[in-house]
């Protein structure tokens, strides 16, 4: 029966829309709009009951390892900062990060940093190339990039860097700890004087002596 | 004007250029804001701008998008016909994909909206993976492969610059691509199934009769096969395929050629070895921040003689 009253075409229901009188409310709130406000504010609601709940009923004898891993400054909650993740697989994850970014960070404004040479039959060719060269240079590519595309460039760029210095440190860390391991176990070793040195370098040297091995 | 929305069967009265979809604005309700919100940072140029589209889907953004307004990225013309330059969070050369939704190498891709609403994906180029592109960055005055071009590439490999090079060429221009080792080639002829304009040839470019029936007369020949008699290749390949006048652009790994002797001198020679043979360099330049001791070298092939003015 309901499928032969569906066949029959009725007059489409348009959505109500707000009123003009009321235009300066805004767009007209349905239920399923309410819905969603509702439920976000319970949410909060829900949230700050929890952590009221948590604050009276604290413990003030019992022990946190945040009350020794962070600190106050000025009035200002401080959580202590997290220890480096200094693994090999770590720092290879950080190494294709960088890579990553200079894939698609190619400093086009700066100049570039590679010889160009023009090669030329006669002097006058010359002269009329290195004129040109020169005019080339004066037309600088200026074009007018919108202030927060050029803000979110130099941002890319400094993230850029400072992977690069983190990754160079934490190497750096990485071959210090390598060898002070290396150190500590078995084998006659001995440190090299300045003057035994092959390639220079400011870190010590550390020479094994060779052993016969079954 | 009413603030627009898209809800219901208003309709959206967007007063100009207004490609968003739904209530991209984000101007929240109840608040009385209108219009003003929408569209940071004034300056629209030549160039195209693009980035998040907001439909009506999303969650019906209810308080407003993160991206204030403007788009995320912007994309102008390069020096270069065919490349482009985009500028966002990244800051990169790109040409634009002929196979939009697909990449070769995992490059990143950058779509981009025009003012008429059509979508246009860009890929970035790597200049770190092709000299070609390093070149480019390297400020070269002109690299004769642009829209509508037919190039012979030596030295294909698995296709990465290739793809590059049939986006700049367009679907008017052809791209033969030549690569010996079938490894390699395989990811190529992958390539090229989705690019019309590229003739994958795995040969050995030292042999060009093997190929002559596949390739046609060209307008460029970019060679990148770093071995010792490469400009012996590149001539004879330039004999067989390359118009009189046409040009060549050949990047050099000094370290293939001669490992001994400073990069300078490697470069010098090759040059010499390229002037026996017909092919006029007229410029050089060093792809010094992405490759090391590599050198990019350009010219034409038979060149009309220039006519001395009569005094």
């Amino acid at each position: 029966m309901s499928s032969l009253r569906n066949a029959i075409p009725r007059k489409a229901h348009k959505e109500r829309a707000q009123p003009q009188a009321r235009k300066r409310f805004g767009l007209l709130e349905k239920h399923k709009d309410y819905v969603a406000r509702a439920t976000a504010f319970h949410k909060k609601e829900e949230t700050l009951r929890r952590l009221k709940e948590k604050a009276a009923s604290r413990n003030p004898d019992e022990f946190y390892f945040g009350m020794i891993k962070s600190k106050t400054v000025d009035g200002v909650h401080r959580p202590q900062r997290k220890i480096l993740d200094i693994s090999f697989k770590k720092h290879k994850l950080r190494k294709k990060k960088i890579e990553k970014l200079t894939a698609t960070l190619h400093s086009l404004d700066g100049r570039p940093s590679s010889k160009h040479v023009y090669f030329a039959e006669d002097r006058e060719e010359a002269k009329e190339i290195r004129s040109r060269s020169s005019e080339n240079k004066m037309a600088s590519t200026s074009v007018d990039i919108p202030d927060y595309i050029k803000r979110k460039i130099a941002s890319s760029y400094r993230e850029l860097e400072a992977r690069k210095n983190r990754a160079n440190q934490l190497e750096k860390i990485h071959m210090d700890m390598a060898l002070q391991k290396e150190l500590q176990k078995k084998g006659r070793k001995r440190k090299l004087r300045e003057d035994e040195i092959v390639c220079p370098t400011t870190k010590p040297v550390f020479k094994w002596r060779s052993e016969r091995k079954r | 004007m009413a603030p627009p929305r898209g809800r219901g069967g208003s309709g959206g009265g967007f007063s100009g250029g207004g490609f968003r979809g739904g209530r991209g604005d984000g101007g929240g309700r109840g608040r009385g804001r209108g219009f003003s919100g929408g569209r940071g940072g004034g300056g629209r140029g030549s160039a195209m701008r693009g980035g998040g589209m907001r439909g009506r889907g999303g969650g019906r953004g209810r308080g407003g998008g993160g991206m204030r307004g403007g788009s995320k990225v912007v994309v102008e013309p390069h020096r270069h016909e065919g490349v482009f330059i985009a500028k966002g969070k990244e800051d990169a050369l790109v040409t634009k994909n002929m196979v939009p939704g697909e990449t070769v190498y995992n490059e990143k891709k950058v779509s981009v909206q025009n003012e008429d609403g059509t979508k246009v994906e860009y890929r970035v180029w790597n200049p770190f993976r092709s000299k070609l592109a390093a070149a480019i960055l390297g400020g070269v005055d002109d690299v004769w492969i642009k829209p509508g071009a037919k190039v012979l590439y030596l030295g294909a490999a698995s296709g990465t610059t290739v793809s590059h090079v049939s986006d700049i060429v367009g679907p008017t221009g052809v791209v033969y691509a030549v690569e010996f080792s079938h490894r390699s080639g395989r990811d190529l002829v992958n390539m090229a199934k989705k690019r019309t304009n590229v003739i994958p040839i795995i040969e050995d470019a030292r042999h060009p009769a093997k190929y002559r029936m596949l390739v046609g007369m060209v307008d460029v020949i970019f060679s990148d096969v770093a071995q010792p008699d490469q400009a012996r290749i590149l001539a004879l390949n330039a004999s067989y395929f390359l118009k009189a006048g046409g040009h060549f652009v050949i990047s050099i790994k000094a370290n293939c050629i001669d490992s001994t002797v400073p990069a300078e001198a490697v470069f010098e020679s090759e040059v010499k070895k390229m002037v026996q043979e017909q092919l006029k360099p007229s410029e050089q330049v060093t792809l010094e921040p992405f490759e090391r001791d590599h050198a990019c070298v350009v010219g034409g092939y038979r060149m009309p003689k220039k006519q001395k003015i009569a005094s």
